[in-house]
């Protein structure tokens, strides 16, 4: 009699190991301390974007006191500087309003689905649209137009592509630090549910 | 540090149940269970540094859960902020034939003083007289010892 209520013990114990071991830790909280941590990811990269606005805006227009560069590559970089701060704020607007701590995950997954979309969509669209022709303007500025006596029009070209593609790079790193943040809070949510 | 986050949770995930069965034997209710396996966990992430290997994983994470539990008294006096981490179990107030058959297991422990609740866990987890005294700090011997007054002291109960 006594064995089999050690035995009886025995399965009990079992059960409660089984029924555990079915069982996944919940940590809503954490999830969501998480979250918040990701989102400064995404505005670390709208800070640097608003950096490089303000940076073209007070440079540029220094550029135009000695007339080397013309007026109207001058409005169209500041116009062109402009318009991306206002697509940054609109993009991030959304994720600015979300409370991680409070809205529920539905909300915060559609939230991060739409920016991502939005900002590949300015990434694979928008950019080349405004970056090819600008980058025209500024060789055509820097390289032919303004070339210092004595210097290749083409070397001059060759170091500003470079110069563009190490800032594109920059670009690229914090797209897409913004972009894997927005993808892994999806994901942590997905795996939540 | 990511990495060792990783291998933390996964620790975690592999010993679970191990750290809820003992937290729960040790409570009264869900919130002190829940409140223990936190604190487990923090212990168990404050401590993982000193795990030198020379015992088993699951016996260090016995040694934590159960230091933990016992010293919960002296722990509830400082009140640390705790990041909510549970299991969606509740065996106290589930009615299914499962739920039962636990807090049948629960009531019968935890009428045991509580060296002898840990010592029953772990001969209950199938636990060798080797490892329960590596956790212990008894020799195996003793640990048979221990085992057979509580086996019967029970019988009596």
């Amino acid at each position: 009699m006594e064995e089999m209520n050690f035995e009886e013990m025995r399965n009990q114990f079992a059960i409660l190991k089984d029924q555990l071991n079915k069982q996944e830790i919940i940590s809503d909280h954490l999830l969501r301390e998480t979250m918040k941590a990701k989102k400064s990811a995404i505005n670390s990269t709208k800070r640097m974007e608003y950096i490089c606005v303000a940076i073209c805006l007070v440079l540029y227009p220094l550029l135009g006191f000695d007339n080397t560069i013309s007026l109207a590559f001058i409005i169209a970089t500041c116009l062109m500087v402009i318009v991306s701060a206002v697509a940054t704020h609109y993009i991030h607007k959304p994720v600015d309003d979300l409370n991680f701590m409070r809205d529920d995950f539905t909300t915060v997954a559609r939230v991060m689905a739409k920016f991502k979309k939005q900002y590949n969509q300015w990434l694979y669209y928008v950019t080349p649209a405004l970056i090819i022709p600008w980058l025209c303007w500024v060789c055509y500025e820097f390289a032919w137009k303004n070339a210092p006596e004595g210097v290749n029009p083409w070397f001059m070209t060759s170091a500003l592509i470079v110069g563009v593609i190490i800032g594109g790079a920059i670009g690229l790193y914090y797209h897409f630090k913004a972009v894997n943040a927005a993808q892994d809070i999806m994901n942590q949510i997905e795996e939540n549910e | 540090m990511k990495q060792q986050e990783e291998k933390f949770a996964q620790l975690v995930r592999e010993h679970k149940s191990t750290i809820y069965t003992v937290c729960y034997m040790f409570s009264h209710d869900e919130d002190e269970v829940n409140d223990l396996f936190q604190e487990t966990l923090i212990n168990m992430w404050k401590g993982i540094d000193s795990f030198r290997e020379e015992s088993k994983i699951s016996t260090w994470i016995y040694r934590v859960a159960l230091n933990t539990c016992l010293l919960q008294e002296r722990k509830k006096k400082r009140e640390v902020k705790k990041v909510p981490l549970t299991m969606d179990v509740n065996f106290f107030e589930d009615n299914d034939a499962n739920s039962t058959q636990v807090r049948m297991l629960h009531q019968r422990i935890g009428k045991l003083g509580l060296v002898d609740r840990a010592l029953v866990m772990m001969w209950l987890e199938g636990m060798s007289y080797d490892e329960i005294g590596a956790v212990m700090g008894l020799t195996p011997k003793n640990v048979g010892v221990k085992l057979f007054r509580i086996k019967e002291q029970m019988k009596k109960m």
